[in-house]
């Protein structure tokens, strides 16, 4: 067993009548990439902000590498670093003037891992912050984490503003952390950002965690989509358990089934002589909609 | 090419009009304030002094090169019909006006133009069937809307008064000169807008150059050059000697400048890209000093410009008090109102030569200036202890305290800044005040160690203002309106304590109300008692303490 990184009991976080957090249950064990996903306004950030002790949690508790998020924050921003989904700087400070700033309200500044960030963000620290793009911001408070020396990342919708490119920077930069054995909690909406890098995922909705889990379990507990031609026309397959969305065009049948039923299904199948089979796993974006569209689990 | 010039200024109208309604209250304010200010005081100073001769004594009091160069000349006093009141109201006011109706345009201009660059707004109307210089246009032509508003209440508002001696084609002229300033400044600050790639470079350009043309006036005006003060707009206006000679021709040439220089902005927004100037950004450090980088540090970063400002600002202030000191007993000696504002008994002066009444007088004005001048110092140091609040509304907070940086330490760097600028403050008016009067008076009655002991005994009481907003912005962070409330009320009280009477506990909620007026000489005035001070010094501890207590314990509000 290993350690948690995170550890979230209970908590509740309100804001005079409005409820941002509902009861949430969350652990992140050490070294684990976890992404977080739900649409805004759901409470993602208001987690983060929990975990960072800025905001104290109503009900319930916060640990960070078994620390308590609010009382021991400086003690636990010792080990971590931090990245805002929305990035606000200084008008009139330069870029490298802030990355500095940054990292040495931390700690040790590595000037060799700073200069690299500068070169493969390809951002000009010479500039005011005024004149730079959302973009561009996050782009410094990311070179500052990253640049910094720290156990676990807790990044919030970092790459909302970055182009595709930077975005394949940002992941190779989570990825060389991970193999370093650091920790990433990653807020996101980019679902193939997560769905590359996350080791587990939790999805929350209107202050509630609907789902935790790895992806292969989330994908087992949903449904695949089969695409299968047979020989045989296959007849009466719309009273079987577990079919959903059947279309059927003769010998042709598209159709979702629930992972536990997969067995039967395939059985009877085989019995008209399969010509093609194709099987799809739902995507992140699947699981998503399916929590937001339906609101099932 | 016929398309070339319409085509430019395309939609310019309908973009004017949509400047005028979303810029609505900011005009009016303006506009309002400004008639009000012109209009109100007219009649004052005919009530404060109803004769020629009362008058020729104040100007002459005023006479100085120093004066001169702050307010500007005063023209008529040999007139063949008297000196009117006319000439001393517009040598009083002209210039200050001017500056506050530039100012006025500046901000207007600016916001107009690469404020909406900057936030991106300009590229969206860009994009939408609109002349290139159409922008630029509107906001000409919506601020000469706004000057033309300006000067035609102006003109009226001071002509409806119907004060003798200031009559009706002075008042209007008074009120063109002043619209024609203001459209002038805008047009600087259009080319300033062109130049600078960032609204707060092309204000502070615009501003500096404000500065600059006030200065090469005030040179001309003392030294008694015209041509160097006419250089400047203010010199110009003050040439138009209204109310005494009303000469036109200063406003035909203000208004030839000021085609001149819209036309520069024209040219120069033509030629230039959306969202860049002439005047390339200059890279900054791509690394920051050693000295930013630690909380306290970044708090001085933060604040150093806007103290060293208020500091300078202060020191001359003070200064050019002190210079009136040595023409003030004449000026008031005789003005039972005046000697009641700054608190001297009549009956003190009845029976003295009058060296000694001029040392009373002196001491006691300097004593009422000494409260006046640190309410003034105390809105710097609220300033900076309210900073971590600001921060935490634009979400910069966050930054700090989600590193390894507590509550208390991030707050600690601005509120010690606000303790240590309070007491650069009091020493930085004494200076000021002391440095002029040394020079100025023949004997001079001041005791420097007397003069700084009667600026620190104010201390407790900045002291409570700063804990005051220290404890508002940890307890009721929303709530940071009620320190400058607070701070009004004090000043309020500060003003009036001593010609109303008010209830001793009314009185007594302001810090204010329990520092002695000490005497800057060695004539005896306030009695120095340690209690109340020390009460005071005990009160802001504990309003501090409270403060960072309350501070440590709530949420970081950002955005709220």
């Amino acid at each position: 067993m290993s350690k948690a990184s995170l550890e979230i009991t209970n908590l509740t976080k309100k804001f005079g009548k409005f409820t941002a957090l509902n009861d949430i249950n969350l652990k992140v064990t050490e070294g684990e990439v976890f992404g977080y996903i739900g649409p805004n306004g759901a409470g993602k950030t208001t987690t983060i902000r929990v975990l960072l002790g800025i905001l104290q949690a109503t009900k319930g508790q916060a640990k960070v590498f078994g620390l308590d998020a609010w009382k021991d924050a400086v003690e636990i921003h010792k080990r971590i670093a931090y990245v805002p989904g929305d990035v606000n700087l200084w008008p009139n400070m330069t870029g490298g003037e802030v990355i500095d700033l940054f990292v040495s309200l931390r700690g040790k500044h590595n000037k060799t891992r700073r200069e690299k960030l500068l070169k493969d963000f390809d951002l000009d620290p010479t500039k005011k912050c005024r004149t730079y793009s959302k973009g561009n911001r996050q782009k410094v408070a990311l070179i500052a984490a990253f640049a910094s020396d720290a156990d676990l990342f807790i990044l919030d919708e970092p790459t909302s503003g970055l182009d595709p490119l930077m975005e394949q920077i940002f992941q190779e930069c989570v990825l060389e952390q991970k193999n370093n054995g650091k920790g990433v909690f990653l807020s996101s909406h980019i679902l193939s950002e997560v769905e590359r890098l996350c080791d587990r995922v939790g999805i929350i909705r209107e202050g509630k965690l609907v789902e935790t889990g790895t992806l292969a379990e989330m994908r087992h507990l949903t449904r695949n989509t089969i695409h299968v031609e047979t020989e045989k026309i296959v007849e009466g397959f719309e009273s079987f358990k577990g079919i959903f969305d059947l279309k059927q065009k003769q010998n042709i049948l598209t159709f979702q089934v629930d992972g536990n039923e997969i067995g039967a299904v395939m059985a009877h199948l085989t019995q008209h002589n399969i010509k093609k089979l194709e099987s799809t796993p739902p995507t992140l974006e699947d699981l998503f909609m399916l929590h937001y569209d339906t609101k099932g689990g | 090419m016929r398309n070339m010039f319409t085509g430019n200024f395309e939609n310019s109208v309908n973009l004017m009009r949509s400047m005028l309604k979303r810029d609505k209250m900011y005009i009016i304010i303006w506009v309002v304030l400004l008639v009000a200010f012109s209009a109100l005081l007219a009649p004052g100073v005919n009530a404060m002094f109803p004769d020629e001769e009362a008058r020729l004594t104040v100007v002459q009091i005023y006479d100085n090169p120093l004066m001169i160069s702050m307010m500007g000349p005063i023209y008529g006093k040999d007139a063949p019909g008297g000196f009117p009141a006319g000439a001393m109201y517009s040598g009083f006011m002209l210039v200050w006006v001017i500056l506050a109706v530039s100012v006025m345009n500046l901000f207007y201009v600016v916001r107009n133009t690469r404020g909406d660059e900057e936030r991106g707004r300009a590229e969206v109307v860009r994009s939408l069937p609109v002349g290139r210089l159409a922008n630029l246009n509107a906001t000409m032509l919506s601020a000469l809307i706004m000057n033309t508003a300006l000067g035609l209440f102006t003109g009226l508002g001071i002509a409806v008064m119907g004060v003798e001696g200031i009559g009706f084609g002075g008042s209007m002229l008074y009120g063109l000169v002043l619209g024609l300033s203001g459209q002038i400044f805008a047009a600087i600050t259009a080319v300033f807008c062109q130049l600078s790639a960032s609204p707060s470079g092309a204000a502070s350009l615009s501003g500096i150059t404000l500065g600059a043309l006030y200065m090469v006036r005030g040179a001309g005006d003392s030294a008694g050059n015209d041509f160097l003060a006419c250089l400047s707009p203010m010199g110009l206006a003050s040439r138009s000697q209204i109310y005494v000679e009303n000469y036109i021709w200063p406003s035909l040439v203000i208004i030839l400048l000021t085609v001149i220089i819209t036309a520069l902005a024209f040219r120069l927004n033509t030629i230039r890209d959306l969202g860049q100037g002439f005047i390339a950004a200059k890279p900054g450090r791509a690394e920051a000093k050693k000295s930013m980088l630690s909380p306290f540090g970044l708090s001085w970063r933060l604040l150093r410009t806007g103290l060293i400002a208020w500091v300078i600002i202060m020191f001359m202030t003070a200064a050019s008090y002190g210079s009136v000191l040595g023409d003030l007993p004449k000026f008031i000696g005789d003005s039972p109102e005046y000697l009641q504002v700054i608190g001297i008994p009549e009956a003190m002066l009845d029976v003295m030569s009058d060296d000694a009444k001029a040392e009373i007088i002196v001491t006691y004005f300097m004593a009422f200036i000494s409260m006046m001048m640190t309410l003034v110092c105390i809105v710097p140091a609220i300033l900076a202890a309210m900073k971590p609040r600001s921060e935490e509304r634009e979400g910069r907070a966050e930054h700090i305290i989600a590193r390894v940086v507590s509550r208390w330490k991030y707050m600690c760097g601005f509120v010690t800044l606000a303790f240590i600028l309070s007491v650069i403050m009091q020493f930085a008016v004494a200076f000021g005040l002391y440095s002029v009067t040394e020079s100025i008076l023949e004997t001079n009655p001041i005791v420097f160690s007397e003069l700084l002991k009667a600026y620190l005994v104010y201390l407790p009481a900045v002291w409570v203002m700063i804990g005051f907003a220290v404890f508002i912005t940890g307890l009721l962070p929303k709530a940071s309106s009620a320190v400058w409330g607070f701070y009004g009320f004090v000043a309020f009280l500060s003003f009036i304590g001593g010609m109303v009477d008010l209830p001793e506990v009314i009185k007594g909620i302001s810090p204010m109300h329990h520092i002695p007026q000490l005497s800057p000489t060695q004539l005896p005035l306030g009695e120095l008692s340690y209690p109340p001070l020390i009460i005071l010094t005990v009160i802001a501890a504990v309003l501090t303490v409270a403060g960072f207590y309350f501070y440590g314990k709530r949420d970081t509000l950002t955005g709220m």
